[in-house]
C-alpha cells in the first residue's frame, strides 16, 4: 500500500516538475521566470515542495532556482525581504560562476563586464541610487565619454539598471536576480589596485 | 485681524518664514535627488523653524507650504533611516573609496571580480502564437526591398561642376598665372613694409574692393606664409605680416596650421 502511495507521489511530482520547468525556463513576458502566484496556480499549494525537488535536479546541472523580490520603491535588501510573498518571482540562474573565456563565448566583452561591475558597485556604495550624470562621469574616466553613454544605455536596456523620471539610476531587476551584491562588494573592497 | 492691521514686524516675520520654508523644501528636494547626504539637513532645526513661524501663517497657501515642508522633512527622515540601515549592513562601502578603486583597477580585474559574483539567468527563448502573429503582420506590411531603398534615395540636386586646368589658370590659382599673382603680392608686401618700416596689418593687406577679392588675396597670402615668403604674427586679435627677402626652402620647425575665417564685413 505504501509503495503504491510512493509511486503515486512520484508521478504526481514528475508531472508538476515538468510544468515547473516550463514555467521557469520558457520566457513568456518581458522578464523571464514565473511569479509566485503563477506557480501556486499551476502547481498547486505545495508548489514550494515541487520547486525544492526541481532545485535538487537542477543543481546537478549547475543551475538553481532563485527567489527574487519584484522591484519596489525601497532600495535596501532588508526592506525587500519584508515584502509579501506574492510579490516574489522565481528564476533559474547559474549556480556557479563563469570564467572570462566563457563570458566572452556568450557574447560579453571584457570592457562591458568591467563597466557593469563598476556601475553596480558604485550604485551599491551610493545606497542603490545615483544620478545618471554621476555614473556617466565615473565611467567616462575609465572608458571615455562616448563609450560611457553607450554603456549606461546598454545596461538600462538589458535590465541591469533602471532609471526613473528624474534621471536617478537604480539597480535593475536583472542585477537583483543575477548578481550577488555582497560578494561583489566584498571582492571589490578586498581587491588590490 | 486683516493684513493691513498687522504690525510691521509680523509681516516681515511672515515673509521671512515663507522664505525659510522654501529653502528647507529646496534642500529636502536636493537630498531626495541624491545631491546631498540626508544628514546634511538638521531636521530638528527644520521642525523648530516650522514651529516658530506657524503662528504667523495667514492664508491657505501658507498652510499648504507648511504641510509640504513637513512632508519633505519626513522624506528626509526616511532617507536618514534608510542610510543608517544601509551603513549597518555588510553592503556599506564608502562611495569615494569605490570610485577610487574603479579608477585604479584594470578593466580585466574589474571584470574578473564581477564574474565571481555573477550568476546569469538561464532561460529559453521561444516562439509563441502572439510572437508568430506579430511577425506575420510585420512581414505582410513590409514593403519589397526595392521600395524601401527608393525611400532612402536622396533627391538628386545639381551635381558640382568640374574645373579644368584652363579654368584654374584663368582664375589665377594654377600655372604661370598663379606664380605671377604670388610674386605680385609678395612685391606689394615688401614695398609696403619698406615704406612703413614695421609689420603690416594682415587685414589691411588682404582687404580688397570686394569680398571675393579679399578671399583671393587671403588665399595667396596663405601661400606666401606657407612657402616662407612672409611671416604671420599673432598678438591677441592683431595679425601682422612681415615679408622675408630670403625665404627658406624648408618648412620651419614648429610651424602650425592657423585657420583665419574671413567674415563678410572684411
Amino acid at each position: 500500500m505504501r509503495a503504491m502511495e510512493s509511486t503515486e507521489t512520484k508521478s504526481f511530482y514528475a508531472d508538476r516538475l515538468k510544468r515547473a520547468v516550463h514555467l521557469l525556463l520558457f520566457r513568456r513576458g518581458k522578464i523571464p521566470g514565473a511569479r509566485e502566484w503563477e506557480l501556486k496556480e499551476k502547481l498547486g499549494k505545495n508548489y514550494e515542495q515541487v520547486l525544492a525537488q526541481l532545485n535538487q535536479l537542477l543543481s546537478e546541472l549547475d543551475l538553481e532556482i532563485k527567489k527574487v523580490s519584484e522591484p519596489r520603491s525601497e532600495e535596501t535588501t532588508s526592506e525587500r525581504a519584508q515584502l509579501p510573498k506574492e510579490e516574489a518571482r522565481y528564476l533559474v540562474t547559474l549556480k556557479g560562476t563563469l570564467g572570462v573565456k566563457e563570458a566572452k563565448m556568450i557574447g560579453w566583452r571584457i570592457d562591458n563586464l568591467s563597466a557593469l561591475s563598476a556601475s553596480i558597485a558604485y550604485l551599491v556604495s551610493k545606497q542603490g541610487k545615483a544620478s545618471h550624470e554621476d555614473l556617466e562621469r565615473l565611467l567616462a574616466h575609465k572608458f571615455g565619454r562616448w563609450k560611457a553613454v553607450t554603456l549606461v544605455d546598454i545596461f538600462l536596456r538589458s535590465g541591469y539598471l533602471e532609471e526613473d523620471d528624474a534621471g536617478i539610476l537604480s539597480l535593475g531587476w536583472r542585477t537583483r536576480s543575477e548578481v550577488d551584491l555582497r560578494e561583489l562588494m566584498t571582492k571589490m573592497a578586498e581587491a588590490k589596485t | 485681524m486683516t493684513m493691513a492691521e498687522k504690525p510691521k514686524h509680523n509681516r516681515s516675520a511672515l515673509a521671512a518664514g515663507r522664505k525659510e520654508l522654501r529653502e528647507i523644501v529646496e534642500t529636502c528636494e536636493a537630498i531626495s535627488e541624491r545631491k546631498f547626504n540626508p544628514f546634511f539637513l538638521d531636521v530638528k532645526l527644520g521642525v523648530d523653524t516650522l514651529r516658530k513661524y506657524f503662528p504667523y501663517w495667514e492664508g491657505f497657501n501658507d498652510h499648504c507650504l507648511d504641510a509640504h515642508t513637513i512632508n519633505r522633512l519626513s522624506e528626509v527622515v526616511r532617507l536618514q533611516n534608510t542610510q543608517l540601515k544601509f551603513q549597518s549592513s555588510a553592503l556599506y562601502v564608502d562611495p569615494e573609496f569605490i570610485a577610487r578603486k574603479i579608477e585604479r583597477m584594470s578593466e580585466k580585474r574589474l571584470a574578473e571580480i564581477f564574474l565571481r559574483s555573477w550568476h546569469p539567468l538561464a532561460q529559453l527563448e521561444q516562439l509563441t502564437k502572439e510572437a508568430v502573429a506579430n511577425a506575420l503582420d510585420y512581414w505582410n506590411l513590409l514593403l519589397p526591398i526595392e521600395e524601401r531603398w527608393k525611400r532612402r534615395e536622396y533627391p538628386q540636386g545639381k551635381r558640382p561642376g568640374e574645373a579644368g586646368s584652363d579654368t584654374l589658370t584663368g582664375l589665377g590659382i594654377h600655372g604661370e598665372e598663379f606664380s605671377k599673382q604670388l610674386t605680385g603680392l609678395w612685391n606689394e608686401l615688401r614695398t609696403l613694409h619698406d615704406s612703413e618700416h614695421r609689420p603690416i596689418d594682415y587685414w589691411k593687406f588682404v582687404r580688397g574692393q570686394s569680398y571675393s577679392e579679399t578671399v583671393q588675396r587671403a588665399y595667396f597670402a596663405s601661400f606666401l606664409i606657407t612657402y616662407g615668403y612672409a611671416r604671420l604674427h599673432s598678438d591677441g586679435n592683431q595679425l601682422t605680416l612681415t615679408p622675408i627677402d630670403q625665404p627658406l626652402e624648408k618648412i620651419l620647425p614648429g610651424a602650425v596650421s592657423f585657420p583665419i575665417p574671413i567674415p563678410r564685413e572684411q
